[in-house]
């Protein structure tokens, strides 16, 4: 254990030792993530069309056919609403409620805990009790009867299917991006708010002037990172309407596991798999766009 | 403040508060309040644990057990995994340190729940099906705990380690006696990180192990839904107990995860 470093260690630097610190790391990576996608990219320019032939080479027609696919096409523009649509929602409700959990409340902890208890239960929990919740004869028919209104179809109802995934996808998500944005709330410095008090800013321009400025990489990892979690949703889609009705909730991921799992054709099955890491990837990238303009 | 802030709590809990009343009530006790909606909806009458006898009887205590293991083991291996990674990003100096981040970073970064189909024949041609080796192993190396150590590591002075690198402490010896105790809150927010993970993993366990045998929670309750009905009594008693566990975690700690996740700064 020298503590002149020779010239060979100086250029080595703590190899070796890295090598061993970061060795599972780099395995676990390689192996559970890296490789899988390899494996995707590669089953999906070959056919495996149900055993009639034998495996050969089709290079891209797997997603030639695949984006020729109206169902395909028509998940991708559902995703692609959703993700419109759901994505301001959770962020712009996380924001407001971070910032009013935030303020010197009584009992502000346990509302934080409140409504940060739905990110705790299996998704897959979640979406049963949505799924009674949404019933023709359930509660929430229940409520607007006590109101006088018609009974509404909820997940039956093609105009109201999204919608009613989006109530309870955002029930789940939205307490977790919470805790993210009061992390960054915590980090601004209190005397910038006073300061800009003593100038006569009021509750409005104080939220635009400092608070929105100071959050900026919390809300653009927010932004991200939800977006891919709202890109993935798989869970809530399959038990509340398995992508019903017609098409109207057929979320990517949905539709992928079924093209895997319900018609076995493997294929097209690895090549939506590509299509939708590369959707991920790309917004990543644009994660770290945003990370690094933040850090300025 | 205080009143807008309760009712949106309320407005949060009460689904799952509805589903714990329902959980102790018979089942068409439950249907029968739910219209029209009265106080009887979300206040029980007649208090019974016949929800959680037939939910014992489709073996969901083991269920409940495969999850809690699979979920310790992926806790420790993960956080094990991700703070040594962290470790080495951001106090060795090694050549291709930039490199070996991006390529971590991107990897952990492909959403796991793209790729689990092929994982999933990987998977089955190593014959892990059906093992806690294969339910644990996806969650244990995760980018996003790693970022969070990182961060965290990177705000420890270089002269701590240094100091103790003089007094002749190798680098295990630094990385446990100085980095890990003084980075308890990151731990504890990275552990929630994989923890809810892998106690919400739904889709990888559904596919990775069907035998009954290793069903985790999350899919036992999802398979009261079943072709014959659907016994709600016993999934809200699932929900339940499957929410408790987290709940008293949450509890605890959240004031750590607030902590760990502003002082890291997200970097």
């Amino acid at each position: 254990m020298s503590t002149v470093p020779t010239r060979t260690s100086r250029r080595l630097g703590d190899l070796p030792i890295a090598l061993t610190f970061l060795l599972p790391a780099l395995l676990a990576a390689v192996l559970l993530r890296l490789w899988p996608t390899a494996k995707a990219v590669w089953d999906s320019l070959r056919s495996t069309a149900l055993g009639v032939e034998p495996t050969h080479w089709v290079g891209v027609e797997q997603y030639r056919t695949l984006l020729d696919d109206p169902a395909f096409l028509n998940s991708l523009k559902i995703t692609l609403l959703f993700g419109i649509i759901v994505n301001p929602l959770q962020i712009a409700v996380a924001l407001a409620l971070a910032v009013l959990f935030n303020e010197r409340i009584r009992g502000a902890g346990l509302m934080r805990t409140l409504v940060f208890l739905p990110v705790a239960i299996p998704q897959s929990v979640s979406a049963v009790i949505w799924a009674v919740a949404f019933r023709p004869d359930g509660p929430l028919n229940g409520v607007l009867a006590r109101l006088g209104i018609a009974p509404q179809g909820f997940l039956t109802s093609p105009g109201q299917a999204l919608a009613s995934i989006i109530v309870v996808v955002s029930w789940i998500g939205v307490g977790y991006w919470m805790m993210f944005l009061i992390a960054g709330l915590k980090e601004i410095d209190p005397t910038l708010y006073e300061a800009a008090s003593l100038d006569g800013a009021g509750r409005w321009a104080r939220f635009r002037g400092i608070t929105l400025p100071q959050l900026r990489r919390q809300l653009a990892f927010v932004l991200v990172a939800d977006t891919i979690s709202n890109l993935l949703v798989f869970a809530p889609v399959q038990i509340l309407t398995g992508g019903g009705p017609n098409g109207r909730t057929d979320l990517i991921m949905n539709n992928v596991f079924e093209r895997a799992y319900v018609r076995a054709d493997a294929g097209a099955a690895a090549a939506g798999t590509v299509i939708v890491a590369v959707i991920a990837l790309a917004i990543v990238l644009v994660q770290f766009r945003l990370l690094s303009k933040g850090s300025d | 403040m205080v009143v807008l802030g309760s009712v949106i709590a309320v407005l949060f809990v009460l689904p799952l508060w509805w589903a714990a009343v329902s959980a102790l009530r018979p089942q068409r006790e439950t249907f029968a309040t739910l219209s029209p909606v009265s106080l009887w909806t979300l206040l029980p009458r007649g208090l019974t644990i016949g929800n959680f006898d037939r939910l014992f009887d489709a073996e969901f205590g083991r269920a409940l057990l495969n999850s809690t293991v699979v979920t310790v083991a992926t806790l420790v291996i993960g956080l094990a995994i991700c703070a040594t990674a962290a470790f080495a990003l951001a106090v060795l100096h090694f050549p291709g340190r930039g490199v070996v981040f991006a390529v971590m970073v991107v990897s952990f970064l492909i959403p796991f729940d793209a790729i689990a189909i092929p994982l999933m024949s990987i998977f089955r041609d190593a014959h892990l099906e059906n093992t806690y080796l294969a339910l644990v192993l996806p969650g244990v190396g995760n980018g996003f705990a790693v970022f969070l150590l990182r961060g965290f590591f990177l705000g420890v002075p270089v002269d701590l380690a240094e100091a103790a690198r003089v007094e002749g402490l190798g680098w295990w010896g630094v990385f446990w006696r100085i980095y890990l105790p003084l980075s308890r809150p990151a731990l504890i927010g990275a552990g929630l990180i994989l923890f809810v993970f892998q106690w919400q993993a739904y889709l990888w366990p559904l596919l990775i192990a069907p035998d009954p045998e290793m069903t985790v929670a999350p899919v036992a309750i999802a398979q009261f839904a079943g072709q014959q009905g659907v016994d709600f009594g016993a999934i809200f008693a699932g929900a339940v107990l499957t929410a408790l566990v987290p709940l008293l975690i949450l509890l605890f700690f959240q004031r750590y995860f607030t902590q760990s996740v502003s002082s890291s700064g997200l970097k």
